[in-house]
């Protein structure tokens, strides 16, 4: 039954995308084109961040098992090339600030989604060998959309000129957090030798209170006027 | 949603298609819990008559003997744990297959399990049958797979239907999966012997023919090394060759004889490879050594252990003839050289009402000529020549040069005519520069110990044939090869092939589990559409927790 174990991987990452897709109203807004330009967005700036990496950072030479702490952190910097992109999408909508975000950022996950996820589940998931990373796989994916929207929002929220001077700092330190996110998974799983489960939960956990903390500033922010 | 959908997915669609259909045609294999070679068992026709194991796919779960369901499974079984009935029960209860682990170093095992083992591997055999047997070397992840299929399979009939269902729906099982085809016959396959000869000073002489058959035979091709029998043969006349072309290079000692060695092929199997020989130059050849005067045959069989020394005759032979000198000189060069040896004589009738021939001088024997086998085995029915547990820890170095030295004073002493001259039984030829070199023997024996030489697995262009043949063209002259293909409308024998395959184990879930993590993901689904439906209540939650701070503007 090992297509039924693919269709239960793919189920659980894709449904989460498609219950958001309806219930935040996107539908009513024809956004669906909307959401497939930022998923086109989304590749070309992956694309820019590979030849960039390819281009300027040396392969790690040393010992097997040490994990390279300075190499990695400017790795992850990169990913501020991720801000960028969901700048330029969320520019190039017009629109409330809600339904800019969830536009951004509905597309950036969902293509990040396709990318990732579909080869993995298709040739493992379909495989006799049964593994639970694939189910851990779909848990990550629902992660990443709630990331993501947390990421559109903070973004978002950087830019906008009637920010009050009070929100600067925490907003930059979200934005931080955000871009920093892999980079500290990976530490902890490193230092803490995390198994995978735990792993996951942790990531869960991290991501819920970036989000929740965004959140907060997001209706104050929108609210307070 | 889905118009426009629809729509924007036609315009990328005439593009990407192509694209897609290239990439989900490419079925790409996923890893495998752990990947082995497994060695098949036996499977050959010899006259007629069907051995083995018949077939070589397998595609089925792993269970162990406790387990109570063994049908269409595959049996695991470790040595320590084998037992001829444990094997007949999954044989009857139709297993998809049996797959018998055993340890990569035999000698950790205790003789006794070693023992009944090598007498068990006839009775496998014996029992024609269509479940594929293979043997797998230990290693840790195959000794891990194989405890984690030996709790799932105890506790299968064990307690309540609760834990029955939990465990069935959580339990890791195993699928066995071999790569390969089913098994078929090999066409045309051909068995090589080797001849070689020193001449004897003189015209018309009288010849000895010393025969070693060189294959191995146990109860899987690949794993047979055939230390002892017949390593331990081979290895005697190859050092019999160095010594006589020695004595035969200087004019002095150059005998009245004619020495014919033969290595033949085939000989597990009935010795082929001697029959035809017999035929071709019996029968078919105008002149040969052996249509003239033949002295007597001396066959090699399973010389490298034991105090015990056995001729195996089958006619005892008649007063005065070269068969009974050999038989005096015997004796003599054993009581007087070597006291601890056992030496006797053993007469059995060649009886052509059997399968298979009982040794290989049976063979000269049904032609008429005089021929002996030598051995240490009391018996031709004696499990250690035909056991895969015959590896060279079964081979005792110098008893296998006492051996050597034995045979080497005899023949020195037959074809000198030394008795006759009245030199006495003490006297020793070979020694110091003459002497049996051990370090020769050892070598010869690794090299031939290292590699399985089944007839089946050895063509005509195996390395083993291209190096006896150079070792022989080194000391002898004339050395010739000797093919024998089976007939095409009797064949006297048929190989058949897939010897050795690669299985794969892969770790899977029983079918119920599947349903389970579906019912699992469903509940986690409802709840999420529940949470994401009423996500405004949250965010007036957070809006009443702000809005008293912006009212204190």
């Amino acid at each position: 039954m090992t297509l039924f174990h693919f269709g239960n991987c793919v189920s659980l990452a894709y449904f989460p995308y498609f219950i958001t897709y309806k219930c935040s109203g996107l539908s009513e807004y024809n956004a669906f084109w909307r959401c497939v330009q930022a998923g086109a967005t989304y590749l070309f700036v992956q694309l820019c961040k590979m030849l960039f990496l390819a281009t300027f950072f040396p392969t790690w030479e040393g010992a097997v098992g040490v994990y390279d702490f300075v190499g990695e952190f400017m790795k992850a910097t990169v990913d501020l090339a991720d801000l960028l992109g969901l700048h330029l999408v969320m520019s190039r909508n017009a629109g409330k600030g809600e339904y800019k975000i969830m536009v951004a950022a509905m597309g950036w996950a969902t293509a990040e989604l396709i990318m990732s996820r579909c080869i993995p589940f298709w040739v493992g998931a379909r495989g006799i060998e049964f593994d639970w990373k694939y189910i851990q796989m779909s848990f990550d994916s629902n992660i990443s959309l709630v990331h993501y929207i947390a990421m559109a929002a903070v973004v978002w929220m950087f830019t906008r000129y009637d920010l009050p001077k009070s929100f600067r700092l925490p907003v930059t330190i979200l934005l931080g957090l955000c871009v920093y996110k892999g980079f500290l998974m990976e530490l902890f799983v490193h230092v803490f030798l995390l198994g995978s489960w735990t792993a996951l939960l942790v990531k869960a956990v991290l991501t819920g209170a970036i989000s929740l903390c965004s959140l907060f500033l997001f209706v104050t922010l929108v609210h307070s006027n | 949603m889905f118009e426009e959908a629809s729509e924007v997915l036609e315009n990328m669609l005439k593009w990407s298609l192509p694209l897609s259909l290239v990439l989900f045609l490419v079925l790409l294999r996923a890893e495998a819990a752990h990947e082995f070679s497994v060695y098949r068992m036996q499977q050959y026709d010899l006259q007629g008559q069907t051995y083995g194991s018949r077939n070589a796919i397998l595609n089925t779960e792993a269970r162990t003997v406790e387990a109570e369901v063994l049908s269409r499974r595959c049996v695991m079984m470790r040595l320590a744990d084998f037992s001829y009935e444990k094997y007949q029960k999954a044989l009857q209860q139709s297993a998809g297959a049996v797959v018998i682990i055993l340890p990569q170093n035999m000698s950790t095992m205790p003789q006794d399990i070693v023992q009944q083992f090598m007498e068990l591997e006839p009775e496998l055999l014996a029992t024609e049958t269509i479940v594929p047997v293979y043997f797998a070397l230990e290693d840790e992840e195959l000794l891990s797979i194989y405890t984690q299929t030996q709790i799932s399979s105890s506790s299968q009939g064990s307690s309540s239907a609760a834990e029955v269902l939990l465990h069935t729906a959580t339990a890791n099982g195993f699928q066995m999966v071999t790569s390969g085809a089913q098994s078929k016959a090999v066409s045309d396959w051909a068995i090589t012997s080797l001849e070689g000869r020193l001449t004897g000073a003189g015209e018309d002489l009288p010849t000895i023919v010393l025969v070693a058959h060189y294959d191995s035979f146990g109860v899987a091709p690949w794993l047979s090394y055939g230390a002892d029998s017949n390593g331990s043969g081979v290895a005697i006349l190859l050092e019999l060759a160095r010594l006589f072309s020695r004595l035969y290079s200087y004019k002095r000692s150059h005998a009245g004889y004619n020495l014919l060695f033969f290595l033949s092929g085939g000989g597990k199997f009935n010795y082929q490879g001697t029959k035809r020989w017999l035929e071709d130059n019996l029968d078919h050849t105008d002149s040969s050594l052996l249509q003239d005067n033949v002295a007597f045959v001396l066959c090699l069989d399973t010389l490298g252990n034991s105090d015990n020394l056995y001729l195996h005759v089958s006619k005892p032979p008649k007063e005065g003839s070269p068969q009974h000198i050999l038989l005096k000189e015997l004796e003599t060069v054993v009581a007087h050289q070597h006291p601890e040896l056992k030496f006797s004589m053993v007469h059995k009738k060649i009886n052509l009402a059997d399968d298979t021939l009982a040794w290989e001088h049976e063979r000269f024997g049904i032609r008429r000529l005089p021929a002996f086998t030598l051995s240490h085995l009391e018996s031709h029915r004696s499990p250690a020549r035909h056991s895969i547990m015959d590896k060279r820890p079964h081979v005792d170095l110098t008893k296998l040069s006492r051996n050597t030295k034995v045979i080497a004073e005899t023949l020195a002493r037959v074809i000198y005519n030394l008795t006759e001259k009245g030199v006495s039984g003490d006297l020793e030829i070979f020694t110091e520069q003459m002497q049996v070199q051990e370090d020769q023997l050892a070598s010869l024996l690794d090299w031939l110990t290292a590699q399985p030489r089944a007839a089946q697995l050895l063509d005509k262009d195996s390395s083993i044939v291209h190096t006896l043949e150079y070792y022989l063209n080194h000391y002898l002259k004339d050395v010739k090869r000797h093919l024998v293909r089976a007939d095409k409308r009797d064949p006297e024998f048929v190989f058949y092939d897939q010897l050795k395959q690669t299985m794969n184990a892969y770790r899977v879930k029983p079918a119920i589990f599947d349903l389970l993590l579906a019912f699992c993901i469903a509940s986690y689904l409802g709840v999420l559409y529940l949470a994401i439906q009423n996500f405004g209540l949250l965010y007036s939650f957070l809006r009443r927790v702000t809005s008293p701070r912006v009212k204190q503007h």
